[in-house]
């Protein structure tokens, strides 16, 4: 699923229309049967999944900022429905209607109009409705292998509708995982660092206060609680809440527990007497985030930078550089790739590879494509575990304004494939 | 078109109230035209004003469409439903009444989450054991989005209410909430707290002049004269 973030409209290429004309129309019929045959002759089954889908599901996956993009309603009977804001999470749940636990194999392809609120007013790189082709895999054991034919997929697809000149910009949450996990800093910090990935400003703010005060929260505390809390004994302390809730007259409200919150209690008051995060391993980390480089030569910077702090990143370098050769393997200029630390904060349901694909003429704020891997989108719409999963789409209105007219339309089908 | 300035006014309520008495302290005579259950109405000795009663909650959208040139109503209502405040009002004068804080408030009992920090903190633990993000109640949807992103807290639902915001929390339907409040004592009498740093807005009733109505000479002259009157006691 692409989900380009708000920036962006500062591009432009034609103003934005109500009604497309019927030669644009068929301009985009055409790029789509294009499209769909590569998709439909690499394995994928095409399918529609509903336009009008229940609004809870993706609101719990995307959150509440999606949520005020998307066009959410109610209908006569009170049930709460939104117009799709992309095809993956409706693949995901056409998917799970068909196998129980959305485990087994399945490989998706879609070409569909999704529906996206443009809160500055629409224009054509960021219009309000717009056509995604894409296609989905779910259950593959084989990652990487997974992964590489994802991008080169795509790469077949675009380059079968016409499309000359782009370049690949690819990402992996996985690199940024092992370094946290290598990086020597009490467990509970890591998930917490890993939340705030994609929020650059608060990541900061944390590693900060890591980095200096991380027992500042505990101060906050009275001190008849603080002194019953014991890290060792979550049980006394539990008792040691309630005492201090019954004395204060503090009435229970709410589902969370006593033992939920002792548990975060206890969290603080462990960070009270950690060490703070070596102002080194933070700088590390930091400096990762800024690595932009060629697909190529990234494994080496990294390498460079875990050395310095004697953490072994080794493990996710391999998968990263296999995934790499698959690429390559699979008919990809690898030599085009360029990889992005910091590539994937503003998506926050991938999980690994994340990549997409730029053109010269709309630029890096209008991707044309773009996609990655999402193993727990799966279990967010309703299976019982994550899903292997990856996936990627085509913007194709953007699409259509990167190719060349003589190109494009003109051209017949399977053509230039 | 005539070219009279359009003032909305509050129609119902304690602030409608608390308007009539501001206009008498600032020797403004609120008359209602025709009949006395109607809906306009005129300042007296001011010929260029006619006024419009609105509920509250409609002269924002009076103010932000240009149907009204000037209207009395609270800085909550304005922010929650402009989304480009600056741009399309101008605040006048603050009025001195209709105080109300719209704040983040959480079940007093969360004794480990004081700030918006320690909010997002918990998301992730709390998914886990429920199954779900937790439900933030309010009528103010826009206002908790925008300040839940400035804070960088994302992982969240938001359930619409429209009344007895804070009676959710205990009911189950929600897990905390973002309203409006005066004393305080509604949000402790449910059990609730207000976050350290979980104050959105300090509201009160404004003269807010619309940007995106129609202006003359005229009307311009009769909004100086409203904002002088209103703001000068």
């Amino acid at each position: 699923m692409t989900l380009s973030p708000h920036a962006g409209r500062g591009d432009s290429f034609e103003t934005h229309m109500a009604a497309e004309t019927a030669r644009k129309f068929e301009a985009l019929e055409t790029q789509a049967g294009r499209i769909m045959s590569v998709f439909t002759a690499a394995g994928y089954e095409a399918v529609s999944p509903a336009v009008i889908q229940p609004a809870g599901v993706f609101l719990d996956v995307v959150g509440e900022t999606l949520r005020a993009r998307t066009y959410v309603f109610t209908d006569p009977d009170g049930d709460e429905l939104c117009l799709r804001p992309d095809l993956t999470v409706p693949t995901c749940r056409l998917h799970l209607e068909r196998a129980a636990n959305g485990n087994a194999p399945g490989r998706y392809c879609y070409n569909g109009t999704a529906f996206r609120f443009q809160p500055v007013g629409a224009t054509s790189a960021h219009p309000r409705e717009f056509r995604q082709a894409g296609i989905e895999n779910f259950g593959s054991k084989e990652r990487e292998a997974a992964e590489a034919e994802t991008v080169a997929t795509i790469v077949a697809a675009v380059t079968a509708a016409g499309l000359r000149s782009f370049k690949l910009r690819i990402g992996d949450l996985g690199l940024f995982r092992a370094l946290l996990d290598a990086a020597d800093m009490p467990a509970r910090w890591r998930p917490r660092l890993s939340h705030h990935f994609w929020r650059p400003e608060a990541f900061r703010d944390e590693l900060k206060r890591l980095t200096t005060t991380p027992g500042h929260a505990v101060k906050g505390l009275p001190v008849a609680l603080a002194s019953g809390l014991t890290v060792t004994s979550p049980e006394k302390s539990e008792q040691a809440l309630l005492a201090y809730l019954t004395a204060e007259g503090i009435e229970p409200v709410g589902v969370r527990s006593l033992s939920e919150v002792t548990e975060s209690l206890l969290a603080k008051v462990a960070d009270a007497s950690s060490a703070p995060l070596p102002a080194k391993t933070a700088a590390i980390i930091e400096r990762y985030l800024a690595i932009t480089a060629p697909a190529r030569d990234a494994p080496r910077l990294l390498k460079d930078l875990a050395r310095q702090d004697g953490v072994d990143v080794s493990a996710a370098l391999e998968v990263y550089n296999r995934r790499l050769q698959l690429m390559s393997n699979a008919g990809i200029d690898i030599t085009n790739i360029e990889f992005s630390a910091e590539f994937g904060r503003t998506l926050e349901y991938y999980t690994g590879f994340v990549f997409e694909l730029v053109t010269p003429e709309l630029g890096p704020l209008s991707p044309v494509a773009g996609g990655g891997r999402y193993d727990s989108l799966m279990r967010a719409v309703g299976a019982k575990d994550d899903v292997p999963a990856v996936g990627a789409a085509i913007h194709t209105e953007r699409l259509l304004a990167a190719i060349p007219a003589e190109l494009g339309s003109a051209q017949t089908i399977g053509g230039a494939s | 078109m005539s070219d009279k300035l359009v003032f909305a006014v509050p129609s119902k309520g304690r602030l409608m109230d608390q308007a009539s008495e501001a206009f008498a302290r600032a020797g403004l005579k609120l008359q209602k035209t025709g009949n006395d259950r109607g809906y306009r109405g005129e300042l007296a000795g001011m010929d260029a004003v006619e006024v419009a009663f609105v509920s509250s909650s409609e002269i924002a959208w009076y103010l932000k469409t240009g149907r009204a040139h000037v209207g009395i109503t609270g800085e909550d209502l304005i922010r929650e439903q402009m989304s480009d405040a600056g741009e399309r009002v101008e605040f006048i004068a603050k009025l001195g009444f209709g105080h109300a804080d719209v704040v983040v408030a959480v079940p007093d009992c969360w004794l480990d989450v004081r700030t918006m920090a320690d909010l997002d903190e918990i998301a992730g633990p709390f998914r886990r054991n429920h199954g779900r993000w937790y439900r933030v109640a309010t009528k103010y949807m826009n206002l908790t989005r925008r300040f839940f992103a400035d804070k960088g807290v994302t992982d969240y639902r938001i359930v619409e209410s429209l009344g007895a915001t804070e009676g959710t929390p205990a009911a189950g339907t929600a897990d905390l909430i973002v309203d409006i409040t005066s004393t305080g004592a509604t949000l402790k009498a449910n059990g609730l707290r207000i976050l350290d740093d979980g104050v959105i807005l300090k509201s009160e009733a404004n003269l807010v002049a619309s940007n995106v109505a129609e202006w003359s000479g005229a009307t311009r002259a009769a909004k100086n004269a409203i904002a002088k009157a209103l703001a000068g006691n």
